[in-house]
């Protein structure tokens, strides 16, 4: 389970983990936002450029974001077959066993692998570069405005990141009773269905149990530690904008404009 | 029948950044039909040492011998699961394997997957919970509205219901008050006397080993540093040093009345040791 | 002075378990409590009622002159810090520093003022080097360490120890054992710990010994660790040297109650001086 490296802060030091939670958190959506306006070749020339940078800049592995696509494969090939089969629009490009192949199929599939892989760059840019516990402060801090309509800010952060603080343990506890079990004779690989199904059982049912107790004791130990829901608490970390911070703001909302600006051209 | 592990090297996540070596160069006899405590400092291997014993673990290289089983590393194993039947691995804290409804399913649950038939598994079940000490007024209660004492019980029965030769327990008396620990202890060793299995015990206890033990295997930083009788073991004052390891009280008094010229040597129990004393007395 | 007070507490978690029947206490301020008593006998319960994190059935505690209810809550856990058993489940910050600062935030302290406070308590208990470690990186002593550091940073006047070290393996024991021996050396602070280590309580103030739900003994540690036919029967330990005084004892030797080996093994080297 090591190998979990998808959405793991890398502890490096760079322009981009340097940058308040809140800007990367909001540039991160405008980036996203920006793929998804369809641009054209150009656009998405543009757009390769600065996530390219932007991932080379936050000194992360351009091998590593892109061996993160590895999974998707499959799937992107299961979707070149269906639009191959669906789309039948634009100038055909040639005939495979008297299947029409239309260059429009080809597009599509080729755009959705592009926006694919920028939204694995763009968010394991964002995870890679933020410690979880400022991830959540500055989801937690953008979520504040909501406040009005009872959205409860800060509880949702204080759960996010415990659950978080309790991914590492929660593993750890999984191996230890899928090895207890396979002790008692339980194998996933082989054997038949229903005994499958009872060994999985034999899983989630401890997990569970355990689960819930840890989390009557860490309520106690919260609540020990003067922890009460809803009531005001100061706050260790505190967060603050800087003029790159703004700059990159703006820079997204520019980008955007940018993108629009070329969908409606061509 | 043996268990011999042979020039066995156990390192986690090969070729990643987490790299670890766990264990080096294991050479090591278990003898059958013994008590055998397995101690070291957290981290020195113990808990990886124990979990090859029934395949859950694989060598990285060497050979591990288990009664007719030969593990031999990079090569594929067949028939782990009979290897897991003859070997029962009792995890710490136990208690948190149990799932079943009722006590008496938990029980079977690990003999049904090894292929006993249902009315067979439950009268093994049964006779497995009288062996821990609990009566049959158990059998359809729910596994988790018991206390933890008697929750450990049930898991370790359902591992007993297994009928494996060789019982192996990873600190089974964590968590338990003194008298619960007594018990336990007490259980162990009467599976062993009375019906002959081979048991092997991760422990930090060195009350629990001087008192129930046999042999004593040390691991320290990977490495097995010594597998002696609990007697030698414990008569040599340098290896309790080197360890740091603060000996048992009967050992501890016995090197204090040496000090003082009272002879209390050939005595392992509290009883002669008074006697020595009264002598030294009267 | 009398910092806690119970006076016949109850409680019962549902019909059948009647954890705590009437109990009444007191412990002093300064002083240091241990509690013994088989799994089961209610210790750990008189912990949660203690800081309230359970409501008595019924009874009062005063905690520093202050009754125990809804309304005076947060200011009786101000004044009383705990710490529990598994060290996993009371960790509750990313890092050290954040899980010390947790109880801070809480208790509304200025984050202007915080970095101090995280590390004199970290230096307190010797985690300064690991201030920026994650729990998954550190032993269950350190995290232990971490929790003593996390409550002690509230400035409580009691300090509750649940269990701290019974998941310990020997060398996080001793080291959590040596710090509570050298809070107890501090004059204001109050410590209660609830152990099995026989040890341990030869080595505190005052003993309490619960079974089922009771009390059944309490006083000094040498007027209560004698009593072997009370202790047995209530399913405890007694400490090595007892025991071969008993067994002494049995033999016709007349010898004086002893906790410890050291005094023992003097002793015997005393009357064999004097035969």
């Amino acid at each position: 389970m090591a190998s979990f490296t998808l959405g793991k802060y890398l502890p490096y030091n760079s322009l981009i983990h340097k940058m308040d939670p809140r800007a990367k958190i909001i540039v991160m959506m405008l980036l996203l936002c920006a793929i998804f306006i369809p641009a054209g070749f150009i656009g998405y020339g543009i757009l390769v450029v600065i996530v390219t940078s932007i991932v080379l800049v936050s000194k992360l592995n351009l091998k590593f974001v892109v061996n993160s696509m590895k999974p998707m494969m499959f799937m992107l090939v299961f979707l070149l077959i269906i639009n191959i089969l669906v789309i039948k629009t634009g100038p055909i490009l040639f005939s495979l066993f008297s299947l029409d192949i239309y260059l429009d199929a080809i597009m599509q599939t080729f755009y959705i692998a592009i926006r694919l892989l920028l939204m694995i760059m763009i968010t394991t840019c964002l995870t890679a570069t933020t410690k979880p516990l400022e991830l959540t402060l500055g989801i937690e801090d953008l979520l504040k405005p909501l406040k009005v309509v009872k959205v409860p800010a800060h509880e949702i952060a204080m759960m996010i990141s415990i659950a978080l603080r309790f991914i590492p343990t929660l593993i750890e506890e999984t191996e230890r009773i899928m090895k207890a079990q396979a002790s008692r004779g339980v194998d996933l690989q082989e054997g038949k269905i229903k005994e499958k199904i009872g060994g999985i059982l034999s899983l989630i049912v401890p997990l569970f149990v355990s689960s819930f107790q840890r989390a009557e004791e860490l309520a106690f130990a919260m609540e020990a530690r003067g922890y009460s829901p809803g009531e005001i608490r100061t706050r260790y970390k505190q967060l603050h904008m800087k003029y790159g911070d703004y700059l990159a703001i703006v820079f997204g909302v520019l980008l955007n404009i940018v993108m629009l600006t070329l969908s409606m051209v061509f | 029948m043996s268990i011999e592990f042979k020039k066995i090297d156990y390192t986690y996540s090969v070729n990643t950044p987490f790299q670890f070596v766990a264990l080096k160069q294991i050479d090591l006899n278990i003898e059958m039909n013994k008590v055998t405590a397995i101690i070291g400092a957290t981290g020195s291997g113990k808990s990886t040492l124990v979990q090859h014993l029934n395949g859950l673990i694989l060598p990285t290289s060497g050979q591990l011998i288990v009664n007719d089983f030969v593990i031999n590393a990079n090569v594929k194993v067949r028939n782990l699961k009979s290897l897991r039947k003859n070997v029962g691995l009792v995890f710490q804290f136990p208690e948190y394997q149990l799932f079943e409804e009722s006590i008496i399913k938990d029980i079977a649950f690990g003999p049904k997957n090894f292929g006993v038939p249902e009315d067979e598994a439950n009268k093994i079940a049964k006779a497995s919970l009288k062996l821990v000490g609990l009566d049959e007024s158990y059998l359809e209660k729910s596994p988790l509205d018991l206390s933890g004492g008697q929750k450990r019980r049930v898991a370790i029965a359902g591992i007993l219901a297994m009928e494996p030769d060789v019982l192996v327990l990873d600190e089974p008396t964590a968590g338990l008050d003194p008298q619960g620990a007594k018990q336990m202890m007490e259980l162990f060793k009467k599976l062993n006397t009375v019906h002959n299995k081979t048991v092997l015990l991760v422990t930090h206890d060195m009350e629990h080993v001087y008192n129930y033990c046999d042999n004593v295997v040390v691991m320290k930083k990977g490495e097995v540093f010594l597998n002696s009788s609990v007697n030698t073991f414990f008569e040599n004052t340098t290896y309790l040093d080197e360890l740091n390891i603060l000996a048992p009280n009967i050992i501890r008094l016995k090197n204090m009345l040496k000090n003082h010229n009272i002879d209390v040597s050939g005595c392992d129990d509290i009883h002669s040791i008074c006697d020595k004393i009264v002598k030294e007395l009267k | 002075m009398k910092i806690i007070d119970a006076k016949n507490i109850d409680f019962s978690y549902d019909e059948i378990t009647h954890a705590v029947k009437s109990v009444s206490f007191s412990v002093e301020r300064g002083s240091y409590t241990t509690i013994i008593g088989h799994n089961g006998s209610g210790k750990s319960t008189i912990a949660k009622l203690l800081i309230g994190l359970l409501p008595c059935d019924s009874g009062s505690i005063h905690i520093d002159g202050l009754e125990l209810s809804l309304s005076n809550l947060a200011k009786i856990r101000n004044k009383v810090g705990i710490v529990f058993q598994n060290p996993d489940n009371q960790f509750i910050g990313a890092t050290v520093r954040d899980d010390i600062a947790f109880g801070l935030e809480n208790h509304r302290i200025d984050s202007n003022l915080m970095d101090d406070i995280i590390n004199e308590f970290a230096i307190k208990v010797n985690m300064f080097e690991y201030l920026d470690s994650e729990p998954t990186k550190l032993s269950g002593g350190q995290k232990q360490r971490v929790a003593i550091a996390g409550a002690l940073a509230m400035n409580p006047e009691i300090i509750i120890f649940d269990e701290s070290t019974s998941m310990l393996d020997p060398q996080g024991k001793n080291e959590i054992n040596n710090f509570i021996q050298e809070l107890h050396k501090e004059k204001d602070l109050t410590i209660l710990s609830i152990t099995h280590d026989i040890e341990e309580v030869c080595k505190s103030d005052n003993v309490i010994v619960m079974f089922e739900g009771k009390i059944l003994m309490e006083g000094k540690p040498c007027d209560i660790l004698n009593q072997t036919e009370k202790l047995v029967a209530c399913n405890l330990d007694i400490p090595f040297a007892q025991k071969v005084v008993n067994e002494l004892r049995l033999k016709g030797i007349s010898i004086s109650d002893n906790l410890t080996l050291e005094s023992l093994v003097s002793e015997i080297c005393l009357l064999s001086l004097k035969k």
